[in-house]
């Protein structure tokens, strides 16, 4: 008894602890002179948009480099792995700052870029490529977990069973791999939304959710911030929501 | 692909399978050799149905799947094919059924898109004896149920070869001996070539023939009869169950006879036909073919030796002796007897002559 206690104070302790920013904002929230500030939905827009191309990117190259790191060993493995964990261990701002110098007008892949007519500062382009830069190695991270989770007899049977390898993955592997993939897309989802550090340094236009959050602080000051917020949340939040249920739904024991 | 192709079991006249009859039963021709992650070379018959006997550690498994092409292995049959063409079907440890597939889906697996998709499923799902659960996913199947729709997936591919990994692993011990008679009937009505692997050698005993790998390699191969009867060393005798694996030296060979000196003792026994007069020889006796009592007066029929009864202990429905001094026997007897036999008695040990298997020491 006296063991269980502190556990279950333990649990609720943390519950309350990642309530109370929210329930602050409930409290602070201008309720009756709710209103956006110019440019607020713009801002929505440019996140939502967006971010749904950088979740297509992320998806299309994380995915099978999740498969790759999950299924194969092949030299270098623990290079890329590292890769993958320097990537999410880098400060936001800092990975801006990299991107930024790699980029940039000023850099040599920049210059050559902006000869073709493509520019990655302070564009749609730079933008998506922040978010992704935010949400590929946690989407990595996650659907690799999701892979291994997939036992291989069952990808070895499927195979004896007169299947191709394409035809494996698309009808045993995802399948088996579903409530962690959407996990890996709803953790990119909220990641690429959130992010600011990178989006700062090289996408302060179009101006996503996260940097006009931050203009309205510094122009208007903090009640230009919550409604803003609340948006964000009401904007951010189903589709991960969504995700976690019908993939548990979808899949029986 | 017809229905006809794909089911050639279901075709109207084929006759059952004759179980009397093994000059017609299926056969296919094994050889491999694989180095990783066990080097295996194996080289035998499959006859209907046939057990290959080994135990764990031998690469039995290995062998199952560079047969299946999930190995890097050179053999045939099926040499250099990638698994996905190989006519196999394969029923590995646990039957590997996808558990977001109902059982029906899980059969259908393997066949190619169409309308006739479900029937046939559920065709093969009736021929197992498994119709009314087609609906059911596998967690909600018993190991024995499970199995069945392994089976039935296995068959949609029409195989000219089936692999089964330990078939009685993953079954309720106490309905295993139910189910596996069934799947051997099954297997033969089937009349597709059929290994098993086990380490199990009552699986062994069900089978039209039987293959025995130690050392990483086949050393015996014959029918369950013969194999069990007269296995060739004292590996495969321990492998068959045979709990009494003497040493001995041949005293006289004649007429299809020896007499071997054993601790002090004199058996009589067939002799083998390598078997020369002052000979080291290995002596295999079941426990099963020892008796105790008095000796009987039916000259060289029945080896009589003294023994003192150092060991009684219940053994399942029967009492396991230990037998020393001079021969030390291991004895499975009846749990009844009318004279049952004391700790520390003096008594003779019975042991039938043709019971005696003389193995290479």
């Amino acid at each position: 008894m006296s063991a269980r206690l502190p556990l279950r104070l333990l649990g609720p302790l943390a519950l309350v602890l990642l309530a109370a920013p929210f329930a602050t904002l409930i409290a602070v929230t201008d309720w009756h002179g709710f209103a956006l500030s110019a440019g607020d939905w713009a801002a929505v827009g440019t996140s939502l948009g967006y971010t749904s191309v950088a979740m297509v990117a992320v998806i299309a190259m994380g995915t099978p480099l999740a498969w790759w790191l999950a299924r194969h060993e092949f030299r270098g493995k623990a290079a890329a792995e590292a890769l993958v964990l320097v990537a999410l261990l880098t400060p936001p701002l800092a990975l801006g700052i990299l991107l930024a110098s790699f980029t940039g007008p000023y850099s040599a892949v920049g210059g050559g870029l902006n000869r073709l007519g493509i520019s990655l500062t302070n564009t749609a382009g730079a933008f998506v490529l922040a978010q992704v830069y935010g949400a590929m190695p946690y989407y990595v991270l996650a659907a690799r977990g999701a892979f291994e989770g997939v036992p291989g007899d069952l990808e070895r049977i499927a195979l004896t069973l007169g299947k191709e390898p394409w035809q494996v993955f698309l009808t045993v592997t995802l399948p088996m791999a579903r409530i962690g993939l959407a996990a890996a897309l709803a953790l990119a989802w909220v990641r690429a939304l959130g992010e600011f550090g990178t989006a700062l340094i090289i996408a302060y236009y179009p101006q996503g959710i996260p940097v006009k959050l931050w203009v309205n602080l510094q122009d208007q000051g903090l009640g230009a911030v919550y409604p803003l917020l609340w948006v964000f949340f009401a904007a951010a939040l189903p589709l991960p929501l969504w995700l976690g249920m019908s993939a548990r739904r979808v899949m029986r024991p | 692909m017809s229905a006809a192709t794909v089911l050639p079991f279901l075709r109207p006249g084929t006759p059952p399978w004759p179980e009397d009859a093994p000059t017609s039963m299926p056969t296919m021709a094994i050889d491999y050799r694989l180095f990783r992650p066990v080097p295996v070379e194996a080289r035998f018959a499959v006859r209907g149905l046939t057990v290959l006997l080994g135990l764990s550690g031998e690469g039995k498994t290995s062998l199952l799947e560079a047969i299946a092409g999930l190995l890097p292995a050179d053999g045939t049959p099926f040499r250099g094919q990638p698994p996905q063409r190989r006519p196999i079907g394969y029923l590995p440890q646990g039957f590997a059924l996808f558990p977001h597939l109902r059982a029906w889906e899980n059969v259908a697996y393997p066949l190619p898109r169409g309308r006739e998709r479900r029937d046939h499923a559920s065709a093969l799902l009736a021929r197992v004896g498994m119709a009314e659960f087609a609906e059911r996913f596998p967690s909600a199947l018993s190991g024995g149920q499970q199995q069945r729709v392994a089976l039935a997936r296995a068959l949609a591919r029409g195989p000219e070869l089936l692999l089964l990994d330990e078939p009685t692993s993953a079954l309720d011990p106490a309905t295993r001996d139910e189910v596996l008679v069934e799947l051997a009937a099954d297997l033969r009505r089937l009349r597709i070539p059929t290994l098993a692997v086990t380490h199990d050698p009552h699986v062994a005993g069900m089978a039209d023939w039987v293959a025995v790998m130690a050392g990483h390699r086949i050393v015996q191969e014959g029918s369950p009869a013969e194999v069990f009867a007269r296995p060739t060393s004292r590996a495969v005798a321990r492998l068959v169950g045979v709990r009494n694996l003497l040493e001995g030296t041949a005293r006289t060979v004649a007429g299809g006879w020896a007499t071997v000196e054993v601790a002090g003792s004199t058996l009589r026994a067939p002799a083998p036909a390598w078997l020369a007069t002052g000979a080291k020889v290995g002596v295999a006796i079941r426990s099963e073919d020892i008796a105790l009592g008095h000796p009987v007066d039916r000259a060289g029929e029945v080896n009589a030796v003294p023994i003192t009864i150092a060991e009684m202990r219940p053994d399942g429905l029967a009492v396991r002796v230990r037998g020393a001094e001079p021969m030390a026997l291991d004895i499975l007897l009846p749990r009844w007897a009318p004279a049952p036999p004391r700790l520390g008695q003096q008594t003779i040990a019975l042991i039938r002559a043709a019971a005696v298997h003389l193995v290479r020491p």
